[in-house]
């Protein structure tokens, strides 16, 4: 088997906080092979943005720490580089999409400007070089018009067009690696479609992975060939996209389809929710921490942790599976 | 005024004719927009982000001046109202905005976030107040432990409910929901619809929602508007216009949210990302740059918003739409 793009393995983060451990991510590990897209989906504050941002190694703050067995891109561990070290990796090697394209630009520098930077950061030779590079990269996004483009501010552009120079910043330099947190969140539906296909695009030229973090469980569905489903800080479904909407096995994963919201000629049912609310970091359920909002739980569950079981490459970690 | 036959409900809000401009802008946010809302149903506005939608919400509460034309609430117009007669329509029209964490004041606990309208609007003494705030939190599903906390103290979820809270304790017959479950995650999304949906039922209210997002719309609406650049260009009922949209653009809008993106990346869909800017000439449909079932008379005169409801038809709501193709089309037709 090929060596993987991305490959985490044993990912932990926690907050410490006065003599308090705080997990909230909580032993991940998955790997995704180059020309794939995975997504990662929960709810807010179940640890999606914090895998991506210790994957790209921008936690080391005080009061975090970061722990795990390795975190490869084609192969090279990037979890023990120096900072300098990991500068030369990110934006050439791995490089991330913010959901706020409008707090992710620098509002003072032109599009073009700030493309440009990235790709002479990692070497990318003299001014020329530099913006024909700049401008392939605006245009493989799909800007016809991209010498117009890269002289705007990114106050000129419209938000879709702002996320679409967001995605070309992160694949100017061909990174291995493309880690999209929520590209599409902030973005009306026609727009969403726009991104989403180019970003598929690009993905098929460059044969890039893409880690794809969203709570909207019908985008993921659309982009991504395998998905991960993430509860307080814990993987606790591996599948593949087909496989979790046709047969979550997981209850938890069975109840965030079920609030999807459909469009149907016919008035659809009453919408469905899942009952109750995340429990707080600081009073986490000890064994499974979905246990208490679960309509499937039996004594098992409440004492001890489930493990994320493989079957035919489908992994679920619950003790009474669907 | 009761009549046998099934009659239309009661109008409760009447758009007619309406018009808005910003100052720097020569180009009009609403677009002489004529809307009908119905007594107790749910009517979804969408379109895309610059279409007008927030404008109008805006407009219903007399926050903004127009240009042209009159919002009839109950039969009156909010422009022309004397202060007190507003101050009272007021009470009776309500809004709930698209981030709670902005919405809500984070200085203010939860007691006196929703006591304000009830003391602002002198509705009973303090005791009454007092049982009205603790019966609305628990309507919304939070209870009593949560009056002396501050807003930053909830999840967004928790803090939609307090906003919902905030405007249903006036008990007002029209309730403005401006994105409302646009920033909350989908499983969060499914418990506040599922909310309003249950809020509907036992208050009967009328919910104006504004959403730009068709499946959520599906849900919730039992009517639908569609705007596009600041003009109406269809409404009709939801059942209707989610398995027969009329308009063209109605077509593309349902054909993106049902998730059919186009198989190459083509320039006639830049529109959808520029919003306003890419207006030409006036005059004529706006939506005839890039409309595919464009006839030469979109691009030289104004189509006018046709009713095309059957005449047997014994719908609620009106079924107009703003396009060409259906000129010949009449009433008597049918």
């Amino acid at each position: 088997m090929s060596i993987p793009a991305l490959k985490v393995t044993n990912l932990s983060v926690w907050f410490e906080k006065d003599s308090e451990r705080l997990k909230v991510v909580d032993q991940i590990s998955f790997s995704i092979e180059a020309g794939d897209a995975t997504g990662l989906v929960g709810e807010s504050g179940c640890g999606k943005t914090m895998t991506a941002m210790a994957i790209l190694g921008l936690l080391s703050k005080p009061g975090i720490k970061v722990c795990s067995d390795g975190i490869e891109v084609n192969g090279r561990n990037i979890s023990t580089l120096t900072t300098a070290g990991r500068r030369s990796v990110l934006g050439r090697d791995i490089a991330m999409i913010f959901q706020q394209p409008a707090t992710a630009l620098d509002p003072v520098f032109t599009i073009g400007q700030q493309i440009g930077a990235v790709y002479r950061r990692h070497g990318g030779g003299d001014k020329q070089q530099t913006r024909k590079s700049m401008l392939e990269a605006l245009e493989s996004v799909g800007f016809r018009d991209a010498r117009d483009i890269a002289a705007s501010y990114p106050h000129e552009l419209s938000g879709g067009m702002r996320q679409l120079t967001m995605i070309a910043m992160a694949t100017v330099c061909k990174p291995a690696v493309i880690i999209a947190d929520e590209p599409t969140t902030a973005l009306d539906n026609s727009t969403r479609a726009l991104i989403l296909e180019r970003l598929k695009h690009l993905q098929k030229l460059h044969r890039t992975a893409i880690l794809f973090i969203s709570h909207d469980l019908a985008v993921v569905r659309h982009i991504c060939r395998d998905v991960l489903v993430m509860y307080c800080g814990r993987l606790i479904e591996s599948t593949d996209c087909q496989n979790l909407f046709s047969h979550a096995r997981h209850p938890y994963s069975a109840g965030l389809l079920s609030c999807i919201p459909q469009i149907s000629g016919e008035r659809p049912p009453a919408i469905k929710s899942i009952p109750g609310q995340l429990p707080p970091l600081t009073d986490l359920p000890v064994g499974c921490h979905f246990a208490p909002r679960c309509n499937r739980v039996e004594a098992q569950c409440r004492t001890s942790v489930p493990a994320l079981d493989y079957e035919n490459g489908r992994g679920a970690a619950c003790f009474r599976p669907l | 005024m009761n009549t046998p036959t099934p009659a239309k409900p009661r109008t409760l809000l009447e758009i007619r004719d309406f018009s808005l401009s910003f100052r720097q802008s020569t180009q009009l946010a609403v677009d002489h927009v004529s809307l009908k809302m119905a007594a107790g149903r749910t009517l979804g506005l969408v379109g895309a982000s610059g279409a007008g939608k927030s404008s109008i919400a805006r407009a219903i509460l007399r926050l903004v001046k127009p240009d042209a034309g009159e919002i009839l609430f109950r039969g009156e117009d909010i422009y022309r109202m004397s202060a007190p007669d507003l101050k009272a329509t007021r009470q009776r029209i309500q809004m709930v905005f698209q981030d709670p964490s902005v919405s809500l004041s984070p200085r203010r606990t939860v007691e006196q976030t929703l006591l304000e309208p009830l003391q602002h609007f002198a509705i009973g003494d303090t005791d009454e107040q007092q049982g009205r705030i603790r019966e609305i939190l628990r309507t919304v599903g939070l209870d009593d432990s949560t009056l002396h906390r501050y807003p930053n103290q909830f999840s967004s979820g928790q803090q939609q409910r307090i906003a919902i809270a905030r405007a249903l304790v006036t008990e007002p017959d029209l309730l403005i929901a401006d994105e409302a479950v646009a920033s909350l995650d989908v499983s969060i999304q499914a418990q506040i619809l599922q909310l309003i949906q249950t809020l509907q039922t036992d208050f009967g209210i009328s919910i104006l929602f504004i959403s730009h997002d068709l499946a959520v719309i599906r849900q919730i609406a039992d009517d639908v508007a569609v705007m596009y650049q600041g003009q109406l260009l269809e409404q009709s009922t939801a059942d209707k216009f989610f398995s027969e949209p009329a308009h063209p653009y109605s077509k593309t809008l349902l054909s993106f949210a049902k998730g059919n993106t186009p198989g190459r990346w083509s320039g006639d869909k830049w529109h959808l990302l520029r919003g306003q800017k890419s207006l030409g000439k006036r005059a004529k449909c706006v939506y005839a740059g890039f409309c595919g079932d464009k006839l030469d008379v979109c691009e030289e005169r104004e189509p006018a918003l046709h009713d095309i409801q059957f005449k047997n038809q014994h719908a609620a709501a009106p079924h107009c739409v703003k396009c060409h193709l259906y000129d010949g089309v009449k009433n008597d037709d049918h």
